[in-house]
């Protein structure tokens, strides 16, 4: 299992869009299960309602797990995408 | 019985009520899960090139989110028709807690969903919904699912609980002219009862009485323009009030005249210096007013003149940037600002009124001054023309539009001065309520039926009457019946009305 943190950048927090693509990033490794946690409540990267649920906003630390056969490229991807989401 | 309903979409429609069944599917499983969840996916990827929101739908079914939820309830020993139910609340009111635009939009989307997966595990069909020709729909909200499984064609009106001027039904149905009450209580309607929906009017008849069905039957009526058009004068408790026409070009003077208007109470004349790259001439001016006056015959074509400055400008007229545009040059001041101009058009309209019944009217009048500085202008024209040989009306009636509350306060004696009033109440309303028009953020202030502006209409009267003139209104809110009411109720003489189709809806309300 690798996990890492990272905070959310982006100004007006990871809305829709932001979060459809940490979805298709999720689901594309598909041997690793990819969660996201934050305040202490755990959901699957590959759901979009969630991720959305989460009401990440700007500041946030926000925690990336995989479990699996690619768990470190998951996570180094998962965090390289919300590090970059700066709309 | 009427109902008033909150939003709506406008129109009129009548028929028998056919409710769509809401709340819980219950019965017994014809299939599992699995099934349902892929007969779903199956219908919506069929469907999802059509729509965006089938798309969207796709994606939540197949969101983790929705099937771990449904998975979790079962294995606490749910049915699978409970699990779904349950989800889908679960979903919902997570949903709502939280401040995000999408999130909230997908709530509907989500019910939808799970009313769809609910339908096939008890084996309601979600197929083709079986409406009687011409029915009205009545819900608790109608979903896009419900819509795609209509014929639209057979929809006279949607009746619904909950919604949105903005929700997907009342686009599709604004699209095709279907009208929508939303926000009706419609535990009142029972299924086959006989339904009315006034769209523009927010109200809903069922099983109306002989009093409701005639009213609503003349909106309807007006709505499809069936209603008779009434050429003479329409009196209101023994006092004449002329329906006018607004025009903003010689067809629209045309247009005013066949639905019955009594004259032409403001005709625009900003289309004749718009339309051009330098100032148009006296004669090609007079060619215009000329056509206008023989198409009244004899009743009164009131000639605006030109309302330029505030947001409308002339390529070949020069003037400052200003910070203030609508408390600037506009109206009056620059037609005074530029003399030469102004009696190039009051020379053609002075000529055109011995083709007809011609007056003349001043806009953005803030004083007794300008009206006496027109009238000297005016004497030079004449002075002009019969110098020149020309033909002209001698005795053109000059007034005022009462746009400013200055004008307002002045009434009493401007209308010692001038011939007639007629008030302006887009700008009115602006200026007394200083709001800007265009401006979403006051518009809960720009409204003509605040007690402020009624107040001043009332003032206008009075002064107007107690000067012996008449006074009208040529603002939108003529076209208003609630607001045309209370104007002719003030004792108001003319409305001029913008939409040709509204002439004899106005006529037939101050008949009654």
């Amino acid at each position: 299992m690798t996990t890492e943190k990272v905070v959310v950048m982006a100004p007006n927090g990871l809305h829709a869009r932001p979060a459809g693509e940490i979805v298709r990033i999720a689901k594309s490794f598909a041997d690793s299960a990819v969660t996201l946690t934050c305040g202490g409540k755990t959901v699957k990267a590959t759901s979009m309602l969630s991720i959305l649920s989460l009401g990440l906003k700007k500041g946030t630390e926000v925690e990336v797990s995989a479990d699996g056969g690619d768990e470190a490229g998951a996570v180094n991807a998962l965090v390289n995408l919300i590090q970059s989401v700066t709309e | 019985m009427i109902i008033k309903s909150g939003a709506s979409i406008s129109g009129y429609g009548s028929g028998k009520a056919f409710r769509l069944c809401r709340g819980n599917v219950t019965g017994t499983h014809v299939m599992s899960i699995d099934e349902a969840f892929d007969a779903e996916r199956e219908r919506l990827s069929a469907l999802s090139g059509e729509s965006d929101i089938f798309q969207a739908h796709l994606e939540i079914l197949e969101d983790p989110m929705l099937r771990d939820s449904v998975e979790e309830h079962i294995s606490g020993g749910e049915s699978p028709l409970e699990a779904v139910a349950s989800a889908c609340s679960e979903i919902v009111s997570m949903f709502s807690t939280i401040d995000d635009e999408y999130l909230r939009a997908r709530v509907d989307d989500v019910k939808d969903v799970c009313r769809n997966l609910e339908c096939r595990l008890a084996g309601k069909s979600s197929g083709v919904l079986d409406i009687p020709d011409g029915a009205v729909v009545v819900a608790d909200e109608v979903f896009p699912s419900d819509t795609s499984r209509m014929d639209l064609s057979k929809v006279s009106a949607f009746v619904t609980r909950k919604g949105s001027v903005t929700s997907h039904v009342c686009i599709i149905a604004g699209a095709r002219g279907i009208p929508v009450a939303l926000g009706v209580d419609i535990d009142k309607i029972a299924e086959g009862d006989y339904v009315i929906v006034n769209g523009d009017a927010s109200e809903v008849a069922v099983n109306p009485s002989e009093d409701e069905l005639q009213k609503f039957e003349e909106c309807r009526r007006v709505n499809e323009g069936e209603l008779e058009i009434i050429r003479e004068a329409v009196e209101y408790r023994g006092h004449i009030v002329n329906v006018y026409g607004n025009a903003g070009s010689v067809e629209d003077v045309a247009k005013a005249i066949a639905a019955g208007a009594d004259g032409i109470g403001l005709f625009r004349t900003e289309f004749v210096f718009m339309g051009s790259d330098k100032y148009p001439t006296e004669e090609e001016q007079f060619a215009i007013y000329r056509e206008a006056a023989l198409l009244c015959g004899d009743r009164p074509l009131t000639i605006r003149t030109m309302d330029i400055g505030g947001d409308k400008a002339l390529p070949y007229l020069s003037m400052e940037p200003e910070d203030n545009p609508f408390l600037g040059v506009r109206g009056i001041r620059l037609c005074l600002a530029n003399p030469d101009l102004f009696k190039i058009q009051l020379k053609a309209i002075l000529r055109a009124g011995t083709f007809g019944n011609v007056r003349i009217l001043i806009p953005m009048v803030t004083s007794v001054g300008e009206i006496l500085r027109v009238r000297e202008i005016i004497e030079e024209c004449k002075a002009e023309l019969s110098s020149e040989g020309k033909e002209f009306a001698a005795g053109i009636p000059l007034g005022a539009m009462v746009e400013t509350p200055a004008s307002v306060f002045a009434g009493a004696s401007i209308a010692e001065k001038v011939d007639f009033f007629s008030i302006g109440t887009n700008d009115l309303t602006q200026y007394i309520m200083a709001a800007d028009r265009g401006n979403s953020g006051v518009s809960q202030l720009y409204n003509p039926k605040n007690p402020a502006v009624k107040n001043a209409v009332g003032m206008v009267v009075s002064n107007a009457h107690n000067a012996g003139i008449k006074a009208g209104v040529c603002g939108e809110a003529a076209s208003d019946p609630e607001y045309a009411e209370f104007l002719v109720e003030t004792g108001i003489d003319s409305l001029s009305i913008s939409a040709p189709r509204l002439i004899p809806v106005i006529k037939h309300l101050i008949r009654k």
